[in-house]
C-alpha cells in the first residue's frame, strides 16, 4: 500500500524532472500563471527573454498569493539547488526579506518585479502605480462634470501597490475639483468590491465616477451598479486591463482600465538580473510603463 | 517505541500465530510503516536530485520549513486523540505572532514580547476548552471555528492589518538562529536551532502522551469518553488542558514564524490548520480518537515537508503539491479503513 504512494510520487516527479545546465535564473511569482493572465504574461516575458539570452529559467509560485511560507520555502529550496539570479515578486516584502538577504549573502543577484521588497539596494522593476492611478484619475476628470461625486475602491493599502494607487487616484481626483465621497477597500476582491460598491451607492445616489484600484473590484462594482440601475450615470475606470475588463470596456460597461505591462516585468527582470550577474549596475527603479485602455484599444487586451 | 495500552488493541502473540499474514503485519506497519514511507520517499528524491537532496543545506531547509507545521501538528494531535478538532490554530498562530510583533514595536522589553506569543496561544486554547466543556458546545468544530474568526479578527485589530517587521535577535533566536558546527568539504555547516527544538518538543510530547497518567487519560477519553468518565477521569478538566496545550503550541509556532520571517504579517497561518490536520492524519492518528503515536505525527509532518521540498527542487508547480497531499490524505485514511477491516473480519 505504501508503495502506491511512492509510485505516484515518483511518477509525477520523474515526469517533470529536468536536467540542469549552465546559468539558471529563478523567477518567483506571487501567484500561478495558470488561471491568472497577469502572471501568465510575466512568465511569458521571462521565458521568452531567457530563451533569447540563452539562460535557463525556473518559474515557481505559491498556490495562492497569501501563502507566504510556501514562497519562502521555494526560494530556499532553489538556493540549495543553486541558482545564479532571482527575479522575485514578493508575496509579503517583510517576510521575504530574510531569505532574500540569505540569497544576496550567497552571492546570488536579485531584482524585485511587480512589488517592491523590503531589502535595501535591490532594484525594483514594475509599474509606477501612482502614475497609472493618476492617468486613470485624469481620464475620469475629463469625462465627468466638475464637482461631481466620485468614489475610490482601494486595494489593500498596507501594500505598496495598494497605497500608490490609492494616493495617485486621490491626488488626481481632488486636483481637478471632484468631490470624493468614499474611499473604501475591496481588498482586491471581486465579491468584496461588489459589496463595498453597494454600500457606497446606497449613501451616494448622485455618484458619477468610480476609480477601482483593480479590475476585479471594478467588475464587482459594475454588478452592483447594474443591480441598482446606475451603470449609465457612473463612469468607472479600473486598473490592470485583464481580459474580462477589456471585454467589459468593449461592451460599454467599464469606461476604461489601466494596463500594466506584466510581459515587460518578466522580460526586464531577466535582462536586469543578467546585467547584475555580469557585474553591471542598475537604476533603483525601472518603470515598465502604463497605458490607458479604452474602447479604441481594448481589443488588444481581450 | 511502545504503544500505550489503549491504542494497541491487537491480540496476544499466541493467537496472532493463527491469523493471516496481513493481519499479523498490522502492528508492525502501525509502528514503523511511516518510517518506511519516509525512507522510500527520500530514496526517490535522492535519485532525482542526487547533488542537492541530501546536501546539508537542503536537509536543514526541510526542518526549517516544517517547524511551524510541526508545532501546530503535535498540538492538533493531542486534540484529535480526544476525538476533537481545533480549527483555530492557524489564526491563533497569527494572533500570537502579531501580538509579539506589535508589542515589540511598542517598546515592550523582548522577554515579555517573546512570551506573549505562546501566552496568547495558551489563552485562546483555554477559551476553546472552556467553550467546549463548560458552555457545552455540541462539537469542538463549532467552538474552534468561532475562535478561527475571533483570533484572526483580533490579530488584525491589534495590528490594524499592517505587517510589522524588524524583531530583535533574541526573539528571532528560535526561528532563525543557526549553530555553526564547522567547515566540512569547504562548506560551512550550520545547525538551525529550530531543528533541535523540534526534536526536543516531540520528545517531551512522547513522554507526556505515552508515559504519563495524563497521556493515558487523553487516549482513554478519545477511546470512549463515557467509560473514561465512569472510571473517574475528570473529562472536562482534561479537555480544557488539551485545548490549552494545542493553543500554546500554536503560539510557539507563531514565535517560530516571526523569527523566520523577521516580522508579523497579517496573512500568517492562513489555512495552516488544514495542513496540521493533514499531517496528523497522514501520521496515522485515528480521526475517531484514541489511536496514534507521536513518532507517527513526526513522520506525517516530515512527509508533507518532503513532498513540498521534493517538488520544489524539481521545479514542479505547487498545484501538484496540493493534489499529492490531498491524495495521500485519502490514501492514508484508506489504509486505516483496510486495517480496521482486517482487524475485525476474522
Amino acid at each position: 500500500m505504501h508503495k502506491l504512494i511512492l509510485a505516484a510520487a515518483a511518477g509525477i516527479i520523474g515526469a517533470v524532472a529536468t536536467a540542469a545546465s549552465a546559468q539558471t535564473i529563478l523567477v518567483s511569482m506571487k501567484g500561478p500563471g495558470a488561471g491568472n493572465p497577469f502572471w501568465a504574461a510575466v512568465e511569458r516575458g521571462a521565458t521568452e527573454k531567457a530563451a533569447e539570452m540563452g539562460v535557463d529559467v525556473v518559474v515557481l509560485s505559491p498556490p495562492t498569493e497569501s501563502d507566504v511560507p510556501a514562497q519562502i520555502a521555494q526560494v530556499e529550496d532553489q538556493l540549495a539547488k543553486g541558482v545564479d539570479g532571482i527575479v522575485i515578486a514578493p508575496t509579503d516584502p517583510n517576510a521575504l526579506a530574510p531569505v532574500i538577504d540569505e540569497a544576496i549573502a550567497d552571492g546570488v543577484s536579485v531584482v524585485f518585479i511587480d512589488t517592491k521588497g523590503a531589502n535595501e539596494g535591490v532594484t525594483y522593476i514594475g509599474t509606477d502605480n501612482q502614475m497609472g492611478a493618476s492617468l486613470a484619475a485624469k481620464h475620469i476628470c475629463e469625462n465627468v462634470e466638475e464637482g461631481a461625486d466620485v468614489a475610490i475602491l482601494q486595494g489593500i493599502v498596507t501594500q505598496s501597490t495598494g497605497k500608490a494607487r490609492a494616493d495617485g487616484s486621490h491626488e488626481g481626483l481632488s486636483a481637478c475639483g471632484l468631490n470624493i465621497v468614499a474611499e473604501q477597500t475591496g481588498e482586491w476582491d471581486r465579491a468584496k468590491g461588489l459589496a463595498v460598491m453597494e454600500n457606497i451607492i446606497t449613501g451616494n445616489p448622485n455618484l458619477k465616477g468610480v476609480f477601482a484600484s483593480n479590475d476585479n473590484m471594478g467588475l464587482g462594482a459594475i454588478e452592483a451598479l447594474k443591480n441598482a440601475d446606475m451603470l449609465d450615470q457612473v463612469f468607472l475606470v479600473g486598473f490592470d486591463a485583464n481580459p474580462d475588463a477589456a471585454e467589459s470596456v468593449l461592451a460599454g460597461e467599464m469606461a476604461a482600465t489601466v494596463a500594466q505591462n506584466p510581459y515587460n516585468m518578466g522580460a526586464f527582470g531577466i535582462e536586469s538580473v543578467l546585467t547584475l550577474i555580469s557585474g553591471g549596475s542598475l537604476d533603483p527603479v525601472i518603470d515598465t510603463g502604463t497605458v490607458l485602455v479604452t474602447m479604441e484599444n481594448a481589443e488588444d487586451f481581450n | 517505541m511502545t504503544a500505550s495500552p489503549e491504542n494497541s488493541g491487537i491480540e496476544s502473540p499466541e493467537s496472532m500465530q493463527k491469523l493471516p499474514l496481513g493481519v499479523r503485519l498490522i502492528p508492525f506497519f502501525d509502528r514503523y510503516g511511516i518510517l518506511i514511507v519516509i525512507v522510500a520517499m527520500g530514496a526517490v528524491m535522492w535519485a532525482l536530485q542526487p547533488d542537492v537532496f541530501l546536501s546539508w543545506r537542503n536537509i536543514t531547509n526541510i526542518f526549517k520549513q516544517t517547524a511551524a507545521n510541526g508545532m501546530l501538528s503535535i498540538g492538533m494531535f493531542v486534540v484529535i486523540l480526544t476525538a476533537g478538532i481545533d480549527l483555530s490554530v492557524g489564526s491563533v498562530l497569527a494572533l500570537g505572532m502579531m501580538t509579539l510583533a506589535v508589542s515589540n514595536a511598542a517598546g515592550v522589553p523582548w522577554p515579555v514580547a517573546l512570551a506573549l506569543s505562546p501566552m496568547m496561544g495558551l489563552a485562546a486554547g483555554f477559551v476553546n476548552g472552556i467553550g467546549i466543556t463548560k458552555l457545552r458546545m455540541p462539537h469542538p468544530f463549532i467552538m474552534t471555528l468561532g475562535m478561527l474568526f475571533m483570533a484572526r479578527g483580533l490579530a488584525n485589530l491589534i495590528s490594524g492589518g499592517v505587517p510589522y517587521s524588524g524583531l530583535p535577535d533574541p526573539i528571532r533566536f528560535l526561528g532563525s538562529a543557526r549553530i555553526y558546527l564547522g567547515e566540512f568539504d569547504g562548506t560551512r555547516i550550520n545547525l538551525p536551532v529550530v531543528f533541535l527544538f523540534t526534536i526536543l518538543v516531540y520528545f517531551l510530547f512522547w513522554i507526556l502522551l505515552e508515559h504519563t497518567v495524563f497521556g493515558r487519560r487523553v487516549y482513554a477519553i478519545g477511546g470512549n469518553p463515557e467509560a473514561a468518565r465512569v472510571s473517574g477521569i475528570n473529562v472536562d478538566r482534561t479537555l480544557i488542558i488539551v485545548y490549552a496545550i494545542c493553543g500554546f503550541m500554536a503560539g510557539i509556532a507563531g514565535l517560530i514564524m516571526a523569527g523566520r520571517t523577521n516580522s508579523g504579517f497579517p496573512n500568517a497561518g492562513t489555512g495552516m490548520e488544514l495542513e496540521a490536520i493533514a499531517a496528523v492524519i497522514i501520521g496515522g492518528a485515528s480521526f475517531f480518537g484514541g489511536r496514534g503515536q507521536v513518532l507517527g505525527i513526526f513522520g506525517g509532518v516530515l512527509i508533507m515537508g518532503l513532498i513540498k521540498n521534493g517538488l520544489n527542487l524539481n521545479n514542479v508547480s505547487t498545484f501538484w503539491q496540493q493534489i499529492l497531499i490531498g491524495a495521500i490524505i485519502v490514501l492514508a485514511v484508506f489504509i486505516d479503513v483496510l486495517r480496521r477491516d482486517l482487524g475485525t473480519r476474522h
